[in-house]
């Protein structure tokens, strides 16, 4: 298998779109027991959100893994209590205040999640919630980002 | 004392100016003869004059019910109209006082004067005796609440790890030999799939297990289920934790571990939720027969007494939970000047048990 270059990927991506801040959580190999975790970020700070193991069902990430439904949240000051905070880490280490994250596909299932946020004023919006999951469909590395197989 | 009053009398005549007890004395159309201070104190001025009046309904401007063997408070076969039943020899009765709002006393009700048929209402305030035995039942309470719940999660956790879990591990296992079986790669790609999902929900469970109640407490002791805690602190959260442990003994009474433990959870999730910190010191300690448990953060702290930012039920719980072990806590922080929280339990033998 030919090593795919996640990172200019997402660097390409980041600045197509104009986000602060994008990362993709991909699911570790067998030997990790398939946890999933932010494997590739462009734009942050930090490494640190890259030691957190995501539970399905839990937090930005986990959620989408389990549905397969985008995320948007337009606000973090306005619409996250400061005490519930804690659930995404990510938001806080990397001090987003705006973010969107979107499923992966790959034939027919969630493989990952593609999210994109801002740090300052700057809004995510419907519309900018479309065009992530029309990059996300065309693909990245591997992922093929279908999510029907129509074979 | 003034020569030539007897001494009972006297006594008397002090009890009925300086006692709290409050005196009502009644005639038997139910006009106020007299009053002591305590009871004037008690009632509202417009309700005094009506009582010296002789309105018979004017202790009702003030009553508002005696509690009865069905009701708390009733107005059904009133003490007032059958002074010396059986039933109103002691009785609790509630009145609204002047400035206390509805206060519960201790009633009395009885002729003293059989000649001129008058009879005393005394009254004995109850409050402190009521909020002594309310704090005294909410602590029982409390105490069988932490144990049933502990008891409940144990449960629950032991099922889910051992059964719920193992058999799905089967599962997978099962799944995971379907590869040598055939070499339809459609087939094994999605089993595959089917094998990584169950892995997840395996993981999931486990996670499940031990969030509701670390097996590790139980199984391997107090450093273990820390250390285990802590990993998954830092994976969940991104929550560093440096920990410090210099401890006797390997293993203490499980009722110990499970206070230490829930304390610590319990500290570590404030300090995620509110002291906006990513670094926490946690210390455990044995010294002298003492178990000592010290987290501490350098984050935004609180000034206690404030309002608090949550339920504010946190705190009192690690509280309830360090008494039922008669151990201490204490928490000490201010605004900028973080957070120290110390849980400190007896284990030595001297302490003994019942």
């Amino acid at each position: 298998m030919n090593k795919v270059d996640y990172q200019l990927e997402l660097d390409q991506i980041r600045e197509a779109l104009g986000y602060d801040f994008l990362s993709l959580a991909l699911a570790e190999p067998a030997e990790y027991d398939y946890v999933i975790r932010w494997k590739y970020a462009s734009g942050n700070t930090n490494d640190r959100f890259k030691r957190i193991v995501l539970q399905s069902g839990r937090g930005i990430a986990g959620i989408i893994f389990k549905t397969g439904k985008p995320f948007l949240l337009s606000s973090v000051q306005k619409h996250v209590k400061p005490d519930t905070l804690f659930t995404f880490p990510i938001i806080k280490m990397e001090n987003l205040n705006s973010i969107v994250a979107v499923p992966m596909w790959n034939d027919a299932r969630v493989a990952g999640v593609l999210l994109g946020g801002f740090r300052g004023e700057r809004q995510v919006t419907d519309d900018m919630l479309r065009d992530l999951e029309a990059v996300a469909r065309k693909g990245i590395g591997d992922l093929n980002g279908k999510d029907l197989l129509l074979n | 004392m003034k020569p030539g009053m007897d001494l009972p009398n006297a006594l008397m005549t002090k009890l009925f100016e300086n006692s709290t007890e409050a005196m009502f004395f009644f005639d038997s159309a139910g006009k106020a003869l007299a009053m002591n201070p305590a009871a004037e104190n008690i009632v509202d001025k417009d309700i005094l004059k009506m009582l010296y009046q002789g309105n018979p309904l004017a202790l009702c401007g003030t009553c508002r019910g005696y509690t009865s063997e069905t009701e708390l408070r009733t107005c059904l076969n009133c003490y007032f109209n059958t002074p010396d039943s059986e039933d109103f020899t002691s009785y609790q009765v509630y009145l609204e006082t002047k400035d206390k709002g509805i206060v519960p006393y201790a009633a009395s009700f009885h002729t003293i004067d059989f000649e001129n048929d008058i009879r005393v209402f005394m009254l004995r305030d109850l409050t402190r005796q009521f909020k002594t035995q309310e704090k005294f039942y909410q602590n029982k309470m409390m105490k069988h609440i932490i144990e049933a719940q502990e008891k409940e999660r144990k449960r629950i956790s032991r099922e889910l790890h051992d059964s719920v879990a193992q058999e799905l591990m089967s599962a997978v296992i099962d799944l995971r030999v379907l590869k040598y079986m055939t070499d339809d790669e459609q087939l094994l790609k999605k089993v595959k799939h089917t094998e990584v999902s169950m892995t997840r929900l395996l993981n999931d469970i486990r996670n499940l297990s031990v969030e509701l109640r670390p097996a590790a407490l139980d199984d391997l002791g107090l450093d273990a289920a820390f250390r285990s805690h802590f990993k998954r602190m830092e994976q969940s959260y991104g929550l560093m934790i440096e920990y410090e442990t210099q401890l006797a003994e390997k293993r203490y009474e499980s009722e110990i571990e499970t206070v230490m433990y829930r304390v610590c959870q319990e500290a570590l999730l404030n300090a995620l939720k509110y002291a906006q910190v990513d670094t926490v010191k946690v210390s455990l300690t044995e010294k002298d027969g003492v178990l000592r448990l010290l987290i501490e953060d350098e984050g935004v702290g609180f000034h206690p007494g404030d309002e608090p930012s949550g339920t504010g039920l946190g705190l009192y719980g690690m509280q309830e939970r360090a008494e039922l072990v008669g151990g201490t806590f204490s928490v000490d922080s201010g605004i900028d000047r973080g957070t120290r929280i110390l849980l400190q339990i007896p284990v030595g033998l001297a302490q003994g048990k019942e």
